[in-house]
C-alpha cells in the first residue's frame, strides 16, 4: 500500500512577510510586495523594482549567526523559513530518527560578488577586448573572499540546514529554474512514499535580485520594466497589457511527513500531498511549447497520481508569470486538460502580488493552496484590469473569494522546459 | 514484469578522452593532468588541471540537423553544457537504439513521453571575456559603480548571457535534441551530483513514469573563477612540480585537488526491454543511496557518517553484503579531510570486509571532475571489469596510515565476482553511493 504523505509544518520568508499568517493575510487583502529595489542601486537599470524580503535578524532563526556572515540571501531566507517550518511541525524538541529525515530543496545560487568580479575584470582588460587572466588573478586574489565564494554554490542552503538540524536522510538540491521547488516537493513526496525517508524538509529558496541577476533577466526581456512610478501594477498575469514577470525572492519550506509517523507523534496535519506530475517540453530553451504539450502532460500526470478528476479540483494556483507567452499557453493547457471544467475552475496567480520567487515560487504557491483549503478562501490575481481574449478563464481578479476548497492543483513551468505540478487536498482520514 | 534496471549506454568526455580511453589510462596509470591550456593560469596558486582533449566535438555521430542545432546554439552553451551534451549524445548513440534519419523524429522506436533525464550539474561561472566589453564601458579607474553598469554596461552585454550559466541547460538542450519529454531534473549537489542523478533516475523509473532515463553529470572546474574559489579555500594542489604526480588520492603525501573537467552519462532501461531488443548491457544498477554530511559547509564528517549512510543504503537497496563486493571505486579527491572522512565512512559501512575488498580511485589520472566523478568511475569500472581488473590508484605510493582500507596500489588486482560499489561526497554536503553488477 502506498504510504500517504502529509504536510505537518510550513515556514516562509517572502516579500509579504516573515510568517505564514502575515503573508497570507497580505495576499487576501490584495497587498503587493513589489517596491523599488532597495537591495542595491538599480536606478539606471531597465527594471528598477522587485518584490523583496524586508530586512530581518537571522539571530532569531539560527543557533549561531556567526556561521552565516558570508551567506547569501538564499541561505538566509532558507534558514528563516526552515526554522519556522521545524517549529510549526513541532520538531525542534521532538525525538525523531534524523537518519530518516531528508532534505530536498529547489535552491538557487548565492549572490555573486559583483564588485570584486568587475574590478578584477577591469584590472585584467586587454586592448583586444578580452581579459588577461594573469592580471585578473592578481587583482582577484587581493579581494575575493573564500567563504563568500563557497556560499555561491547552490547546495549551500541544503548544507546549512543539514548542519543546523543534524538531518541525515537522503539530501538533494535541484535547480530547474522556475519549477525547482515544485519539483523538489514532488520528488520529496516520492522519497517518503517509497520508504526512503519518513520526514522531508522540502521547498525552495532563491534571490536573483542582485546586479547580474537583474541584468540577465533584463537582457532576456523576460521581466517587466514599467510602470516605474507604480511598480505594484507591473505584475499583471492574464491581463491583456501584461509585460513580463517581476522578480521576487524568498523561501518557503515545508515539512512532509509519512501519515502514520505524523499521527503517532500527534502532529498537526495541514493537508495531504496527493499528486505529482513532471515532464519536459523538449521544445526550445526559453519558449513554452505553443500547444502546451509538456505542461499538459505534467498536469494530467499529477491529477492521475492524485486519483482526482478535473471536476474535483477546486482551485488552480497558476504558474501565471505575467509574460505574454506563459499566460496564453497556460490558459490553453488548462482547457486542454480540464475540458469543460476549465471555465468552472477558479485560477489565480499570486505572482501578481509576490513577484516571481524563481526557485522558491512553487513552494510558496503550494503554501497558498494549503491555506486556501484551511480557510476556504482563494487568493486573487491583482492588476487584472483588462481581460485578454486569449485568457478567458476565471482568474479571481482583484479580490479574494470565499469558496469550497478541498483539492488544489499548483503549476510550475521552468525556463528550459521543466513542467511540474502538485495536487494537495484536505486531509481526510 | 521485470523491473530491474540496466545500463545500455555510456558516454564520457574526460581529460583522457572517452570511456574506453579513460579506462586505458587508468589501467596504464597514465596521468591526464597537465599545465592548464585554456587560459594563462600562471598567476593562480594552482595552475594545473585535467582538461578535455582539444578535438572534443559534441556533435560526433549525431544527425545532420542535430549538428546544425548544436552549431547554432553553441554561443549559448558554456563549456559545461557542451560537455554534458557531448556525453549525453555518446551515451544515447551507445545504446544502439535507431536514431532515425534526417527529417524524421529522433529515436523513432522509443516512447518520447517516457524518456527523461537527470543531470548532476553546477551553477556555471561566467566567462570573463563575456563581461569585458560591458566592464570596459562602465568602469572608471578599475571600479564599476552600479549606475554606470546600468546605463553603460548592460547595453554591451550578450543578450542571451544568462542562459549560458543555468544548471538545467544541459538537460534542456539534450532534451530538445532527442525529444525527451519525460521528467527532467538538474541536481546541484557538487561532487555528489552525478551519482545523486543516478539515484533519482532509477527511482523515477521505479515509480513507473519513465522507461528510458539518462543520468548524467557535467562540470568544468578549470575556469578562472573556480580556480580562484578553490584556491582561496585551500583545496588545491599548489606545490607539485610535476603535474602527472600531483593528484594523489589516499596518499600520505597528498597535496589537494587538481581541478579538472568533463561529463559522463549513462542510459538506463528496464532489463526485459533491453534484452528484448538485443541491447548490449554494461551492467545492472542494483541499488543507490544518498545522505549528507552535517558538520558544516566546509567540513567533512570526521567519522565519515554521511558516507557510511549512503553506502549502507546502497548496499541494502541492492541486497548485497559488503564481503561480496569485487571492487570499490572511491571518490578520493586527494584532499586530506575529504579522503579521510570518506575512508572512515567506507570502513564503517564495509565492516570486516574493509580489510578484504579492494578500494581504488581514478582521480590520480583525471584530477577532480566535480559532479562527473561517480559516473566516470562507473564507466571505468564497467570497462575494466570485462578484463577482470581492479586498477591501481595512480600516485598513491604511501597510503595514508589513517586510511584503514584495502587500497589498490602499484599493480592492478584481479577482480572477484561482478559487484562494484561507487561512492562520492561533497564537502559539507551530499553523499551518494551506487552498487552495480557489471557485465563481465
Amino acid at each position: 500500500m502506498t504510504r500517504r504523505v502529509v504536510i505537518t509544518g510550513i515556514g516562509t520568508a517572502n516579500p509579504l512577510g516573515m510568517t505564514v499568517e502575515e503573508s497570507w493575510q497580505g495576499l487576501l487583502a490584495g497587498k503587493s510586495g513589489i517596491r523599488p529595489i532597495f537591495i542595491f542601486d538599480a536606478s539606471t537599470f531597465p527594471t528598477t523594482f522587485a518584490a523583496q524580503v524586508a530586512d530581518f535578524d537571522l539571530a532569531d532563526y539560527v543557533r549561531n549567526p556567526d556561521e552565516f556572515t558570508r551567506a547569501g540571501r538564499n541561505v538566509r531566507f532558507a534558514m528563516a523559513a526552515g526554522r519556522r517550518a521545524m517549529e510549526d511541525a513541532g520538531l525542534l524538541e521532538a525525538q525523531v530518527d534524523t537518519d530518516r529525515f531528508g532534505i530536498y530543496l529547489g535552491s538557487g545560487e548565492g549572490v555573486l560578488d559583483f564588485q570584486t568580479l568587475v574590478h578584477s575584470i577591469a584590472v585584467g582588460l586587454n586592448d583586444s577586448g578580452s581579459v588577461d587572466t594573469v592580471r585578473f588573478a592578481q587583482a582577484g586574489l587581493q579581494r575575493y573572499d573564500a567563504f563568500s565564494e563557497l556560499e555561491q554554490e547552490p547546495n549551500m542552503p541544503a548544507n546549512h540546514l543539514a548542519h543546523e538540524y543534524g538531518l541525515r536522510g537522503p539530501a538533494y538540491s535541484c535547480l530547474t529554474a522556475c519549477a525547482a521547488s515544485t519539483q523538489a516537493l514532488g520528488e520529496a513526496l516520492d522519497l517518503i512514499r517509497t520508504g526512503r525517508a519518513d520526514l522531508m524538509l522540502s521547498g525552495g529558496t532563491h534571490s536573483m535580485i542582485h546586479p547580474l541577476g537583474v541584468t540577465g533577466f533584463n537582457l532576456l526581456t523576460a521581466i517587466s520594466t514599467e510602470p516605474k512610478d507604480e511598480p505594484w501594477r507591473a505584475s499583471r498575469p492574464f491581463d491583456r497589457d501584461r509585460g513580463g514577470f517581476v522578480l521576487g525572492e524568498g523561501s518557503t519550506i515545508m515539512i512532509l511527513e509519512e501519515l502514520e509517523h505524523a499521527q503517532a507523534r500527534g502532529a498537526r496535519l495541514w493537508a495531504e500531498l496527493v499528486g505529482f506530475g513532471t515532464s519536459a517540453d523538449a521544445y526550445r530553451m526559453t519558449d513554452i511549447h505553443p500547444e502546451g504539450r509538456g505542461p499538459a502532460a505534467a498536469m494530467q500526470m499529477a491529477l492521475d497520481d492524485a486519483g482526482v478528476r478535473p471536476a474535483d479540483v477546486d482551485y488552480i494556483s497558476a504558474h501565471g508569470t505575467g509574460t505574454q507567452e506563459n499566460d496564453r499557453v497556460e490558459t490553453l493547457t488548462i482547457k486542454l486538460v480540464f475540458g469543460d471544467e476549465a471555465y468552472k475552475t477558479p485560477v489565480s496567480s499570486v505572482k501578481s502580488a509576490l513577484g516571481h520567487l524563481i526557485a522558491a515560487a512553487g513552494a510558496t504557491e503550494l503554501m497558498t493552496c494549503v491555506l486556501a483549503i484551511r480557510d476556504q478562501v482563494l487568493p486573487p490575481t491583482l492588476n487584472l484590469d483588462t481581460p485578454d481574449p486569449e485568457c478567458d478563464l476565471d482568474y479571481i481578479p482583484h479580490t479574494a473569494r470565499q469558496a469550497e476548497v478541498e483539492v488544489c492543483l499548483s503549476n510550475s513551468f521552468g525556463f528550459g522546459g521543466q513542467n511540474d505540478c502538485l495536487v494537495v487536498r484536505r486531509f481526510v482520514p | 514484469m521485470d523491473r530491474r534496471i540496466v545500463i545500455t549506454g555510456m558516454g564520457l568526455v574526460s581529460p583522457a578522452g572517452d570511456a574506453a580511453d579513460l579506462a586505458d589510462a587508468v589501467r596504464a596509470g597514465r596521468s591526464a593532468v597537465a599545465p592548464i591550456r585554456q587560459f594563462d593560469a600562471s598567476a593562480f596558486p594552482s595552475s594545473i588541471g585535467g582538461e578535455i582533449p582539444d578535438d572534443f566535438d559534441p556533435s560526433n555521430g549525431v544527425r545532420k540537423e542535430q549538428r546544425r542545432y548544436i552549431k547554432k546554439n553553441t554561443k549559448v552553451m558554456s563549456r559545461d553544457i557542451l560537455m554534458g551534451l557531448g556525453a549525453a549524445n555518446r551515451a544515447i548513440l551507445d545504446t544502439g537504439l535507431p536514431i532515425g534519419d534526417d527529417g524524421q523524429p529522433p529515436l523513432p522506436t522509443i516512447d518520447h513521453a517516457r524518456f527523461g533525464m537527470v543531470f548532476g550539474t553546477s551553477f556555471i561561472p561566467t566567462t570573463l571575456d563575456d563581461l569585458a566589453g560591458p566592464v570596459r564601458a562602465a568602469q572608471a579607474d578599475a571600479e564599476v559603480n552600479l549606475n554606470d553598469w546600468g546605463a553603460k554596461g548592460i547595453p554591451q552585454m550578450f543578450p542571451l548571457w544568462l542562459l549560458k550559466h543555468l544548471p538545467n541547460m544541459h538537460a534542456c538542450h539534450t532534451g530538445v535534441l532527442w525529444d525527451a519529454q519525460g521528467p527532467s531534473n538538474s541536481l546541484t549537489c557538487s561532487d555528489a551530483g552525478g551519482l545523486v542523478a543516478l539515484d533519482e533516475a532509477v527511482r523515477i523509473m521505479a515509480r513507473g513514469i519513465a522507461n528510458l532515463m539518462l543520468a548524467g553529470g557535467a562540470e568544468s572546474r578549470v575556469s578562472p573563477l573556480l580556480l580562484m574559489r578553490y584556491a582561496l579555500l585551500h583545496r588545491l594542489v599548489t606545490a607539485a612540480e610535476d603535474p602527472a604526480s600531483a593528484s594523489r588520492p589516499f596518499d600520505r603525501d597528498r597535496l589537494g585537488w587538481v581541478v579538472a573537467e568533463g561529463a559522463a552519462a549513462v542510459m538506463l532501461e528496464f532489463r526485459d526491454a533491453a534484452e528484448a531488443r538485443g541491447a548490449r548491457i554494461w551492467g545492472e544498477v542494483l541499488g543507490t543511496g544518498v545522505s549528507t554530511m552535517t558538520g558544516g559547509i566546509n567540513a567533512c564528517d570526521a567519522d565519515g557518517r554521511g558516507v557510511a549512510l549512503a553506502v549502507r543504503r546502497a548496499l541494502d537497496a541492492a541486497g548485497v553484503e559488503p564481503a561480496d563486493l569485487g571492487a570499490v571505486y572511491a571518490h578520493g579527491p586527494a584532499l586530506e579531510q575529504q579522503d579521510r572522512g570518506e575512508a572512515a565512512g567506507l570502513a564503517a559501512a564495509l565492516g570486516d570486509a574493509a580489510r578484504s575488498v579492494p578500494v581504488t580511485a581514478t582521480k590520480g589520472v583525471t584530477g577532480h571532475m566535480g559532479a562527473v566523478s561517480g559516473l566516470a568511475d562507473l564507466a571505468v569500472a564497467c570497462h575494466l571489469a570485462r578484463d577482470g581488473l581492479v586498477p591501481p590508484i595512480l600516485n598513491c605510493h604511501t597510503p595514508d596510515p589513517e586510511v584503514r582500507l584495502n587500497l589498490v596500489t602499484g599493480e592492478a588486482r584481479e577482480m572477484k565476482g561482478d559487484l562494484v560499489l561507487v561512492t562520492t561526497n561533497a564537502i559539507g554536503g551530499q553523499t551518494a553511493a551506487a552498487v552495480v553488477r557489471v557485465n563481465r
